[in-house]
């Protein structure tokens, strides 16, 4: 359960009035250069996983095997998602208080959360038995199911992450 | 006709209105612009880096772009709709604007290299070796991949430069 605006107001008061969160707001350019290495961070995220779950899907691509397919793409894939994390951080701090009562804020905190909790699932169960079906098309069940709902969590947090300027308290 | 009075043209016809007024269309079509541009950067980067010779070395040029264009395609047509839409939503905002035009110049640049230097790969007796301008084909990869970069840049910095 997210934690009452009341509870946590302190610590997001403190994060607002920070050095760097004030820096952030009160620079009339910081804020669009730190949000355009977000969007191409979240570009290359979406781009790479996509290509992989089309493959999990079933859709072939440039490598036959799976397995290679998901070594080529996935170093691009976590270098972004880092870079996308410390960029969306620093947008955080410049509004702390804001973000944190913005609910597509919250719903896209949560959808990245479930996103990385499909992966490990996927990584446990249909992937341990990557052997099997590596090379092989159409895929199994458990890599078409984790595919699609991977490309469909990452493209609601791409409208969720969108929808934070367009809704209370941002708009 | 200058641009500020197309722009003001088409701000006031009923197309451009109801789009602006009805609240959840100009941010589902930037999700969607987003989605989109992410088709194309992650196509972009499979062969532009294939092609530099960083990513994939051991596949053919041929088989990678043959994967890997027709999304790029895709992308850059869904890209231009929902584009046009915003253009039509907010004609002020992207018409009058300069860095709109850098985009499109480098779009335009973008599209031409792909055209030039991924296209001809699909013809199955290509041979990077042997290709016309092989020297050109490295920088080239590298050129394209630093332009769709751009892109991002310049249609996010279009909402703060005025």
């Amino acid at each position: 359960m997210v934690p009452s605006l009341e509870t946590q107001s302190g610590l997001m008061q403190t994060l607002y009035d920070s050095a760097i969160g004030t820096a952030i707001r009160e620079s009339g350019t910081l804020f669009p250069w730190i949000e355009s290495v977000h969007v191409l961070m979240i570009a290359i995220v979406v781009g790479t996983i996509a290509i992989v779950d089309l493959r999990l899907i079933g859709f072939s691509s440039h490598r036959r095997g799976a397995r290679q397919l998901i070594v080529d793409m996935l170093p691009f894939t976590w270098v972004a998602f880092v870079f996308a994390i410390i960029t969306g951080s620093l947008l955080f701090l410049s509004n702390a208080t804001g973000y944190y009562e913005s609910m597509p804020f919250r719903f896209k905190l949560l959808a990245i959360v479930i996103a990385g909790l499909n992966m490990a699932v996927f990584h446990l169960t249909a992937y341990r038995r990557i052997g099997e079906w590596d090379d092989r098309l159409p895929t199994p069940n458990a890599a078409k199911i984790a595919g699609i709902s991977s490309l469909t969590l990452w493209i609601l947090i791409v409208f969720l992450g969108r929808w934070i300027g367009y809704s209370y308290p941002l708009a | 006709m200058s641009v500020e009075k197309f722009a003001q043209h088409l701000y006031g016809t009923a197309i451009s209105t109801d789009l602006r007024e009805t609240a959840w269309i100009v941010p589902a079509v930037q999700s969607i612009h987003i989605v989109a541009i992410a088709a194309v950067i992650g196509a972009a980067i499979v062969m532009d880096l294939r092609l530099a010779g960083v990513l994939a070395t051991d596949e053919t040029p041929r088989g990678v772009v043959k994967r890997h264009l027709p999304w790029m395609w895709a992308g850059l047509a869904v890209l231009l709709t929902s584009g046009f839409v915003l253009g039509l939503a907010e004609p002020y905002r992207v018409l009058t604007n300069l860095v709109f035009w850098v985009k499109m110049a480098l779009v335009l640049t973008g599209f031409t290299l792909t055209l030039l230097f991924r296209y001809p790969i699909l013809h199955p007796d290509y041979r990077i070796e042997h290709a016309r301008a092989a020297k050109l084909i490295k920088p080239m990869a590298w050129a394209s991949l630093a332009i769709w970069v751009l892109v991002v840049f310049c249609g996010r910095w279009i909402a703060y430069y005025q």
